[in-house]
């Protein structure tokens, strides 16, 4: 059985992304999934059920959006039969929609809230205290603690190989971060929206060589949110519902080090599944929102779902096909680089913006006539390989 | 500023052999009895055949580097009085990957393949790590 074309996304909802002390992380939440409901048109008593990801700057606050605090935040006791956490990290996104599809499917749910809030960037103490937060968070404390690995490590790790392997050059992997840039500048709901050269990239600090700072992701506040139903109750509230059309994934490790290969991951076996499932292929995609956090990771999604040859995605890049207006609108809300790394919000912010891109409602950065959306994620130290296929509508 | 403690193997009772062996100075692996499979990290079963007849086996303790990285800023706390440091995956000759750090050469001198074996770092009593210097 298949979930294609059964259930849609109807609205969607975001708060800006970067530092902001004042904003509590309820408020991001709030106001995401306030946007999210407004945009649907449904009326909120709709929502039968909620699905908040997880939130790992503050455990208390977590604890409190899986046991439903949303749920009375915004008055649904009355509604909302369930609410249930669903949590894979920065692969998130792709989790909840499936199982929000799923579920839909079923008849489980009619109307589900996905949304996801975090305060990663002035909801802990120090910026040392966020990368000892990710020198644990989803690395093995026997196998790969102890010896002082963490996150611009891994990614280190992984491009150091793909260099290796594939030739790219440090030009190639500082391009990525230049393109994200250029959709940014477009997002007002980017962290970072001044240009950016290849310069300035390379002439940043060294983290973990061949790793530098602005090759790293920048931890963020946020917080965005979607509405998904089933494709018939879709009908009824927008004449431009999107399509869940195909979803494809695979989990190749858990412990970084034990991963086969860190050139590849899974995105090629995911995105096979992906578009059989819809019934197209990368030909057929007119966005492709790839989940970066690192460029490295931006250049595998990119070519192993399929959208060019293995070690070409960096000259593509290079020479700004990726860019606004190009052949292949890669990453267009400017991507965790950009936009800022809400923790499984990064990925929730990238499967928002590639519904707001077929919704039509992404402004300055709009890619005209936009039918399908291909939509990658990734979680903890990239255990998963996620390809999500989005469209407007829905192909034989 | 004050140097944080370096974080211990946080251990699980069926992985006792290997930072035992480790404490002696030995690189041991598990080995499936039944499917002949080679088991980097411990397991409780094996992850090839499903058995539950796994022994352990000493390694020779070569291999090479599959990747690495030098940290040289943003380390975790504990780790900023080692920078620049190296980490690195190994494959061992018997086919399995760990992480680990290249130590006694310059960073400089790192490169993917580089074939490597097995030294000793005591980090307390009780935890000795496996890293690894150039063959």
């Amino acid at each position: 059985m298949s979930l294609k074309g059964k259930a849609a996304i109807i609205g969607i909802g975001e708060v800006p992304s970067g530092k902001y002390p004042d904003r509590a992380c309820i408020v991001s939440a709030v106001e995401s999934a306030f946007m999210a409901i407004k945009d649907s048109g449904i009326k909120p008593e709709n929502l039968d059920m909620i699905i908040p990801t997880g939130t790992v700057y503050n455990a208390q606050y977590n604890s409190e959006m899986l046991t439903g605090r949303m749920v009375e935040e915004l008055g649904l006791t009355g509604s909302v039969k369930s609410n249930v956490q669903v949590f894979s990290g920065g692969s998130s996104s792709s989790t909840m929609l499936k199982i929000a599809a799923g579920l839909i499917e079923t008849g489980s749910a009619e109307f589900i809230l996905c949304l996801h809030s975090e305060k990663l960037a002035t909801g802990i103490s120090s910026s040392q205290q966020g990368i000892d937060l990710f020198s644990t968070a989803g690395v093995s404390n026997e196998w790969e603690v102890p010896f002082g690995q963490h996150y611009s490590g891994v990614a280190a790790l992984a491009t150091q190989r793909y260099k290796y392997e594939t030739g790219t050059t440090d030009e190639q992997l500082a391009a990525v971060c230049v393109s994200n840039r250029k959709w940014a500048e477009l997002n007002p709901n980017a962290m970072f929206r001044k240009p950016m050269t290849i310069e300035e990239v390379l002439s940043s600090k060294m983290l973990s060589r061949p790793v530098r700072a602005k090759q790293s992701n920048m931890l963020a506040d946020g917080g965005s949110a979607f509405v998904v139903t089933s494709a018939e109750n879709a009908k009824k509230y927008t004449d431009k519902p999107v399509y869940l059309l195909g979803s494809g994934s695979r989990v190749t490790h858990f412990v970084y080090s034990q991963e086969p290969d860190l050139t590849r991951f899974g995105y090629a076996e995911a995105a096979k599944d992906a578009f059989d499932e819809a019934g197209l292929g990368p030909l057929d995609i007119d966005v492709m929102e790839i989940y970066d956090s690192y460029p490295i990771y931006q250049l595998i999604g990119f070519e192993q779902t399929g959208f060019c040859k293995r070690g070409e995605a960096g000259q593509l890049f290079l020479e700004g096909k990726t860019w606004p207006g190009s052949k292949y609108p890669v990453t267009t809300n400017g991507g965790m680089l950009s936009q800022g790394h809400t923790g499984a919000g990064g990925g929730v912010a990238m499967l928002v913006e590639g519904i707001r891109q077929l919704m039509g409602k992404a402004d300055q950065r709009q890619v005209e006539g936009a039918r399908f959306a291909a939509c990658t994620s990734t979680g903890g130290t990239y255990f998963d390989s996620f390809v999500t296929i989005l469209g407007t509508e829905i192909p034989n | 500023m004050t140097v944080k403690e370096k974080p211990v193997p946080q251990t699980n009772p069926w992985s006792e052999p290997f930072w035992k062996a480790a404490r002696e100075e030995k690189l041991i692996i598990q080995k499936c009895d039944d499917c002949g499979y080679n088991i980097f990290y411990p397991r409780l079963i094996c992850p090839s055949c499903f058995s539950r007849n796994i022994d352990w086996i000493e390694t020779s303790g070569r291999g090479t580097v599959y990747t690495f990285t030098v940290v040289e800023n943003n380390a975790p706390s504990a780790f900023l009085e080692d920078m620049p440091f190296v980490v690195a995956i190994i494959r061992l000759d018997e086919g399995v990957q760990m992480l680990s750090n290249i130590v006694d050469c310059d960073p400089e001198e790192v490169f993917c393949e580089m074939p490597v074996k097995v030294t000793f770092k005591k980090l307390n009593e009780e935890f000795t790590l496996p890293v690894f210097k150039p063959q």
